[in-house]
């Protein structure tokens, strides 16, 4: 699928996706989404707020205990009744802590997810090539800085070609000087590829600058939707984030 | 219940055995013999076991948390070498250095035929402490026991190092009053769950305490099997010893959780060790190298010197004809031990739950059962199921097939993995705690089954410590008396076995090269063991 054409049908769609661990609490109530081709849908919530459960549950790693969830025409869950494992899906996801395969090279940890294809290792090279990451084919992941890994992580996701990436907040572990400029590229990346893209932040100004639409979780729930523009109230300049940055767009966002 | 479960449950089912077999022995009729025994041997048994645990553990504790002190805390020259060899007796099986003390000590031994020479002393002019008696044991277990002590309460000093001890240091606390004040009492339920391990060792031991002529309660087992030819007797003395045993395992339990909890940083810097003046080196040496010397240096020493004087043809029939015995069943049991232990710790990994956690501790314990106690634990159910077998097949076919279980080599086998389980599971356990679960989630988005997960990702990654696992119980395996003693085929003999029987006839010298070989295969879990801590020090405060 390229970008533009048939934009306006959905691609990913949740309804009523319920979970939770065990018998423990409700981490994710009845959320429903919708994600159209080539969209960067932000996912903003503190931590546990089940956004990171929400993604586990599109990439298949938890069963959702009701809802269905549905990828084009495939029908990915259906409650416990039906349930795609996580090889099966073209899903992508990039994680915190990249997970790259510590004993794999580079070019491996990229062919990882492209099975017996006899090109794989070309194709490797390839998406190394498109994150700027050529030339680092035999390297060992632990030689990799945090943003070379990063990029790693996102080639190797897309080696198996999803239609939907899910970020698990991969920014987070970067450092703050590093984290815009790594994040544009990463989604100017996906953006290319017409892949659609689910990204995990607590941090509202990644939401607002890179989202073209985004949703606010809270207690497992999606308490607000809209365009960063619908959720933002501007002008206000505050400190926030993690490290004390100073002087974003979005300082406080219209919710209670 | 999943796939997981229900293999993590045989698994815990196969460990379980004898301690359900001697727990089964209580409701059976005692009779006559257990009557006896309590006139007669109990009250031996018990304070003799009592006695024991109380000096072994007492200067195993002492001695083990005074030589870590000195190794983290100051700097004396030696002090490199001594930081892994305090580790070495863990090399030598405590009836051999009975053996070789003995050999050492006794009246006609060279220490005190040269004592008479040189004095002129006869018989009666002079007093020596007699090795085969209740302290002689204790003396051989304390230093043959100690590095458990050693290890933990290093490892508890070293973590809580820098930091709290520095902060002392600015708040005027010498490092005396330091030690005193917080890092004794801060590395206490470390030093605790070592001291609880000794005991149980201590309770276990069978090798030395026989040499020793001190019948504690796992060597009453053995003789009332022996002797009485009683095993539901010796079942029933085996509940009252496994009772204490789960007393002291639920301590270590509650010791290794508040160790946990004294952990006070993740971040560490190496500590500053004080460096120590001439007479400080000395009293330092002292005080880190006598265990190691009484320990490992003695007695291999005795054995090396016996190969060298005396060792002939004799000597090494034993090393030809017994090694094949001893590295083919430690061969089997290390490897069937390994595979069992993957089992579990996947079963926790993959499968979850409260089945398979519990399951996974409960074949961990098999540790704190003594050699005997697990033989005649399993001799009585295998018996009994051999005989079914039989009868069954003999109404059948007309044709008895024979002691199956327990007239070949299947019952020792069965009893390495209660006593050894537990070996190779804290170390597969702890290798795959830190393969990251995330990697798990990025193989299985990648594309990748489960079991291609496991087979290019954790396989890979586990590598060098399942290796390591078959290597120790392998190791564990070749040092095993008791319980290889008791359920080997009929004229089945390994090289452990051989040693024990040539030092009971008094030929301890044909036995040289077979107890060299025993020390020297016990050798490699210690280099690797503190090659592994090492490395993982330094992961840590890298």
């Amino acid at each position: 699928m390229t970008p533009g054409t048939d934009s306006n049908s959905p691609l990913l769609e949740l309804e009523g996706v319920t979970f939770a661990y065990g018998r423990g609490p409700r981490v994710v109530g009845d959320v429903d989404l919708t994600l159209r081709p080539a969209e960067v849908h932000a996912l903003l919530g503190d931590s546990g707020s089940g956004k990171s459960t929400l993604l586990r549950l599109i990439a298949g790693l938890e069963r959702p205990d009701a809802g269905r969830i549905v990828l084009g025409d495939d029908v990915l869950d259906d409650g416990p009744r039906r349930n795609v494992p996580p090889e099966r899906r073209p899903v992508g996801m990039v994680f915190q802590d990249f997970a790259l395969f510590p004993h794999l090279t580079v070019r491996r940890n990229v062919a990882f997810g492209m099975g017996r294809r006899p090109d794989a290792r070309a194709e490797a090279d390839r998406l190394l090539g498109r994150v700027g990451m050529t030339g680092f084919g035999d390297a060992m992941p632990h030689t990799l800085s945090g943003g070379q890994q990063q990029r790693v992580a996102v080639a190797r996701a897309m080696g198996q070609e999803p239609r939907v990436m899910l970020l698990d907040e991969p920014f987070s572990g970067l450092d703050a000087t590093l984290r815009d400029r790594v994040r544009a590229e990463t989604l100017a990346v996906l953006r290319d590829a017409g892949v659609a893209v689910l990204m995990v932040t607590h941090d509202p100004r990644e939401a607002v600058q890179s989202a073209d639409t985004m949703s606010i979780m809270r207690g497992g729930r999606i308490t607000r939707r809209g365009t960063p523009g619908e959720l933002c109230r501007k002008r206000r300049v505050e400190t926030a984030g993690p490290n004390g940055e100073v002087g974003f767009d979005c300082i406080e966002l219209i919710d209670g | 219940m999943n796939r997981w479960s229900l293999l993590s449950l045989a698994v815990c089912g196969v460990v379980a055995l004898p301690t359900l077999g001697v727990l089964g022995s209580v409701f059976m009729p005692g009779g006559e013999e257990w009557r006896h025994l309590v006139e007669t041997r109990l009250g031996t048994y018990t304070r003799n076991s009592l006695w024991l645990v109380l000096i072994v553990c007492t200067a195993a504790a002492v001695i083990g948390t005074a030589a870590a002190w000195v190794v983290t805390a100051f700097d004396f020259p030696g002090r490199r070498l001594l930081y892994w060899a305090l580790l070495l007796p863990l090399a030598v099986p405590a009836y051999l250095s009975a053996y070789a003390l003995t050999d050492l000590f006794q009246f006609s031994g060279p220490v005190q035929t040269a004592l008479r020479e040189t004095f002129g002393w006869s018989r009666r002019d002079y007093w020596f402490p007699e090795v085969r008696s209740l302290g002689g044991a204790a003396a051989i277990l304390t230093f043959s026991l100690y590095p458990y002590v050693y290890l933990a309460a290093r490892t508890a000093f070293v973590e809580q190092s820098s930091g709290a001890l520095e902060v002392a240091r600015t708040l005027g606390r010498g490092p005396w009053r330091g030690f005193f004040t917080l890092a004794l009492p801060l590395a206490r339920p470390s030093i605790a769950a070592g001291t609880l391990l000794v005991a149980m060792e201590t309770l276990a031991d069978f090798g030395a305490v026989d040499y020793c002529a001190v019948d504690t309660f796992a060597l009453g087992v053995y003789r009332t099997w022996r002797s009485l030819e009683s095993p539901v007797t010796a079942a029933q003395l085996s509940a009252v010893l496994l009772s204490v045993v789960a007393l002291l395992v639920f301590a270590e339990l509650l010791a290794r959780r508040r160790a946990r909890f004294f952990q006070l940083t993740t971040r560490r810097q190496p500590v500053r060790r004080q460096r120590l003046g001439a007479w400080g080196s000395v009293a330092a040496l002292l005080v880190c190298g006598l265990p190691v010397a009484l320990g490992f240096g003695l007695p291999a020493g005795v054995f090396v010197h016996m190969a060298w004087t005396t060792g002939d043809a004799r000597a090494w029939e034993v090393v030809r004809d017994f090694t094949g015995n001893s590295v083919g069943l430690a061969a089997a049991a290390s490897a069937l031990a390994a595979t069992l232990a993957l089992v579990v710790v996947y079963g926790r990994r993959l499968g979850g739950g409260v089945v398979n956690a519990v399951a996974g501790r409960v074949a961990g314990l098999g540790y704190a059962l003594p050699g005997t106690v697990i033989a005649i634990g399993l001799l009585i159910p295998l018996t009994w199921v051999d005989h079914r077998l039989n009868a069954a097949a003999d109404a059948a076919f007309g044709w008895r097939p024979g002691l199956i279980l327990t007239g070949g080599v299947a019952a020792v086998v069965l009893g390495y993995q209660c006593r050894f389980l537990g070996v190779a599971l804290a170390m597969l356990d702890a290798s795959l705690g830190r393969v990251r679960p995330t990697l798990d989630d990025a193989a299985r988005t990648l594309g990748a089954t489960r079991l291609r997960m496991v087979l290019r990702v954790h396989l890979p990654l586990l590598r060098s410590s399942v290796a390591a696992a078959v290597l120790l119980v392998f190791v564990d395996v070749v040092k095993e008396l008791p319980v290889t003693l008791m359920l080997r085929p009929f004229n089945f003999e390994t090289l452990a076995v051989r040693v024990y029987q040539l030092a009971s006839d008094e030929r301890l010298e044909e036995s040289a090269f077979g107890a060299l070989v025993i020390i020297g295969v016990g050798l490699l879990p210690v280099v690797i063991l503190s090659r592994l801590i090492d490395r993982h020090g330094r992961g840590r405060t890298s």
